[in-house]
């Protein structure tokens, strides 16, 4: 399937000689197509530095990072951000923030319609098309988020922890539709975020990642049973196991952070 | 007795109390103003009646001659702010996007922008004399600096995310700027203008004042020197309307650009 | 790569550079495309401001204009903290007074200068005036906004240590309030420059604004720009001075 990302030897750093930090540090990992992973880490591990680094963003300064093979260079089309202050257009509706990135594309009128308004369906944002980014919840600026993303049809997601900012019941509910979002599109997703559970709920791996430079700790696989319902995998024995793992790896890193 | 027609009676009597109580200070000087004025309490010179005044400025405005030099006004005012708008826009946001313009922009601005502009009125009459094109010239440098400074400003203040979301949505460097910064840095702009608008209306005003030439400014100063109070303060009210006028269309074309803020 | 304090100094260098090339075109424009009459080179310009202060020409004229800005500005901050303090916290003086800031609100107070003339005749009054008039509502907008907005925590976590109705104002919503009046201040000291420049160019025997305009008339150019850059640089001085005062006195923020 399309969509794989391969990021090998990756270093990034930043500012030049007394101020001179190195974020990211050789780092090779891949991500297959269709593929959702997580990548959880201590605070100031270079999670999101990753997450722009793959986006085009930002330059690494060593090692390359390719998309089905194709080294990137910067920003495209096929790589889609899903960021975590929303950066939706203020000055353009629900709508118009949804038909930005056809536009650009030179879809005709008729059709952006047609797409957008699968989308915003998709969000369940439907009545909602002529609002402004200020008229909205953060919960309902998110849903704007994805589905702009969504729209011009990237083969990859890369989410700057998305739902930090919103409550618990809300991010749960914007998870579930995530995930079915994700099943229905196969599309490979890329999800930074500090929250173990989430990570552990939504993904088939989770890249724990050092602190300070940072680089691959350890992966872990989550082999769960999706079939069930929230309440059925949250509480089964598999989920806290496998919560536990990612957990202890994780703590590891933040009591050296602690001891220093 | 309708209950609706009731409550909404009882909604506009609180209403009229509330105006009411913002407007009664003006309306008690207003009439103090003509009392002491009809009773000549202070010299006719100083303070003419508010009816005399009223009267001077329908006059004036009746004859045409308020209506004219409010035009030559306008029109200074107006034309060497437009000019300032494009240029300062222009530099500002070039130099917020370009290291190389900002680089030699810089430092110009930041000697340029604090001295007090209306200290180059005797150069500019020296250089440019005193007819329309000098004052054109005067708005337009005086009302540059704050138009650039604030386009800067909000250009450089434009969040990274936005400039990211449009690239990997497929904006092209060149777009840029037309699909996301331009739009994205307009409140600040907007605030400049609305800086730099009074700031014309004072470099013209000034300028009629002490070179001539017609305008608000200059019948202000004609009626002090053939002491004509009446025809100053009549000048003063004309003034006023001008700069609430103007206040009220630069903020009636904010709201409109600027719904979604 | 070089040592960081050559770096720097190299930095300083390369940042002022466009300002040379300005001062560069000026001195080989003058007496080339233009005659020095109408554009003297700086070279003369820099001359004609030492032999001004050397001559203690300049002091007169310059000590009148900072004393009618100083007294116009401080009035302005007394008036104007006053006021916007008072209409935020007591409805009966906002009553009174925002029909008449409102209504001055647009317009441009040089306008004055003649009702000014008519009133107090040409000269310090006149200046002062002006000055206090055009630096009041920056002033008084700004305190106004800060003490209708002092965080009502604040207020309470005061009340809740025992602090009376009445030291509130002065122990709680001045302080809170000064970073914002300190920004009016800030907005009204080039305003008070621009006011106290025109009121000098329509009405004064005296100040830096009548000098600039008289040396002008009768031709003496060079004596015309030096005041212009002497002035240019007392404004610009005044501003440094207080956003560095202001950086020490607000220290907390």
């Amino acid at each position: 399937m399309d969509g794989r990302v391969t990021i090998s030897g990756l270093e990034k750093v930043y500012g030049q000689g007394a101020e001179r930090t190195k974020a990211i540090e050789d780092l090779n990992f891949e991500v297959d197509g269709g593929e959702f992973v997580s990548v959880v880490g201590p605070s100031g591990c270079g999670k999101s530095t990753l997450l722009y680094l793959i986006a085009g963003f930002l330059d690494a300064t060593e090692g390359t990072i390719s998309v089905d093979g194709d080294p990137i260079n910067g920003p495209g089309t096929d790589r889609g951000v899903v960021f975590q202050d929303y950066a939706l257009f203020p000055w353009r509706t629900v709508y118009e923030n949804v038909t930005y990135g056809l536009e650009e594309d030179g879809v005709p009128k008729d059709e952006r319609q047609n797409i957008a308004q699968k989308y915003i369906d998709m969000v369940d944002l439907d009545g909602f098309e002529d609002k402004y980014p200020k008229e909205l919840s953060g919960g309902m600026k998110q849903r704007v988020g994805i589905a702009r993303t969504l729209a011009y049809e990237p083969k990859i997601l890369l989410m700057d922890e998305p739902f930090g900012a919103l409550d618990q019941p809300l991010r749960e509910s914007l998870q579930d539709q995530l995930l079915d979002i994700w099943s229905d599109l196969g599309k490979t997703a890329l999800f930074i975020t500090h929250d173990v559970e989430e990570a552990v709920y939504l993904s088939e791996r989770v890249l724990i990642m050092t602190r300070h430079p940072g680089t691959k700790k350890t992966v872990a696989e989550i082999d769960l049973d999706r079939s069930g319902s929230r309440e059925e995998i949250v509480t089964s024995d598999d989920f806290a196991h496998f919560k536990n793992d990612v957990w202890k790896s994780l703590h590891e890193e933040t009591q050296t952070e602690v001891t220093l | 007795m309708d209950v609706t027609a009731d409550a909404s009676r009882g909604l506009d009597l609180s209403r009229l109390v509330e105006f009411g109580k913002s407007v009664y200070s003006l309306v008690i000087l207003l009439v103090l103003w003509e009392v002491v004025g009809q009773l000549g309490l202070i010299h006719y010179y100083f303070l003419p009646p508010l009816s005399d005044i009223l009267i001077r400025f329908a006059e004036l405005t009746l004859s045409g001659e308020m209506l004219f030099n409010a035009y030559l006004t306008l029109q200074r005012a107006l034309i060497g702010l437009a000019i300032a708008s494009v240029l300062g826009v222009i530099v500002g946001v070039l130099s917020a996007r370009n290291d190389i313009v900002d680089w030699f922009f810089d430092p110009i601005i930041k000697i340029g922008y604090p001295v007090p502009i209306i200290s180059l009125i005797p150069v500019f009459m020296l250089w440019f004399g005193i007819g329309d094109i000098s004052k054109i010239i005067m708005v337009a440098v005086g009302t540059f600096w704050p138009v650039a400074v604030n386009a800067r400003e909000s250009t450089r203040q434009v969040e990274t995310n936005l400039i990211w979301s449009a690239q990997m949505m497929g904006t092209s460097d060149r777009r840029l700027l037309w699909r996301v910064v331009m739009p994205a840095a307009l409140p600040g702009i907007l605030t400049g203008f609305q800086i730099a608008m009074p700031l014309s209306l004072i470099i013209t005003f000034v300028f009629e004042m002490v070179a001539g030439g017609g305008g608000l400014g200059a019948l202000e100063i004609q009626g002090v020197r053939s002491f004509e109070s009446a025809q100053v303060y009549a000048a003063i009210i004309a003034i006023m309307l001008i700069g609430i006028g103007l206040d009220r269309i630069l903020r009636f074309v904010r709201g409109r650009l600027l719904h979604w803020t | 790569m070089l040592p960081t304090p050559v770096q720097g100094v190299v930095n300083t260098i390369v940042d002022w550079i466009p300002l040379g090339i300005v001062v560069l075109v000026w001195e080989l424009v003058s007496g080339g495309i233009v005659a020095t009459d109408v554009l003297p080179a700086p070279a003369t310009v820099g001359a004609e401001i030492v032999g001004l202060f050397v001559s203690g020409e300049v002091f007169s004229h310059l000590f009148i204009s900072l004393f009618r800005v100083g007294v116009g500005l401080g009035l302005s901050i007394l008036v104007g903290v006053l006021l916007g303090v008072g209409m935020a916290r007591s409805d009966p003086v906002e009553n009174f007074f925002d029909i008449f800031l409102s209504m001055t609100y647009p317009i441009p107070k040089t306008a004055l200068v003649p009702l000014a003339i008519l009133w107090l005749g040409v000269g310090t009054k006149t200046a002062i005036l002006i000055v206090f008039l055009a630096c009041l509502l920056p002033i008084v907008l700004n305190a106004n906004n800060a003490a209708e907005n002092v965080d009502q925590n604040l207020v309470w976590a005061a009340q809740m240590m025992g602090t009376d109705e009445r030291s509130i104002l002065y122990k709680i919503v001045f302080p809170a309030t000064i970073p914002e009046i300190m920004t009016g201040v800030r907005q009204a000291v080039p305003i008070a420059f621009i006011a106290l420049v025109s009121a000098e160019l329509i009405a004064s025997n005296a100040g830096m604004g009548y000098l600039i305009l008289t040396s002008g008339q009768i031709g003496n150019y060079p004596t015309m720009f030096a005041n212009i850059v002497i002035i240019s640089a007392v404004a610009f001085v005044a501003v440094r001075a207080f956003e560095e005062a202001r950086g020490r006195l607000l220290v907390w923020t």
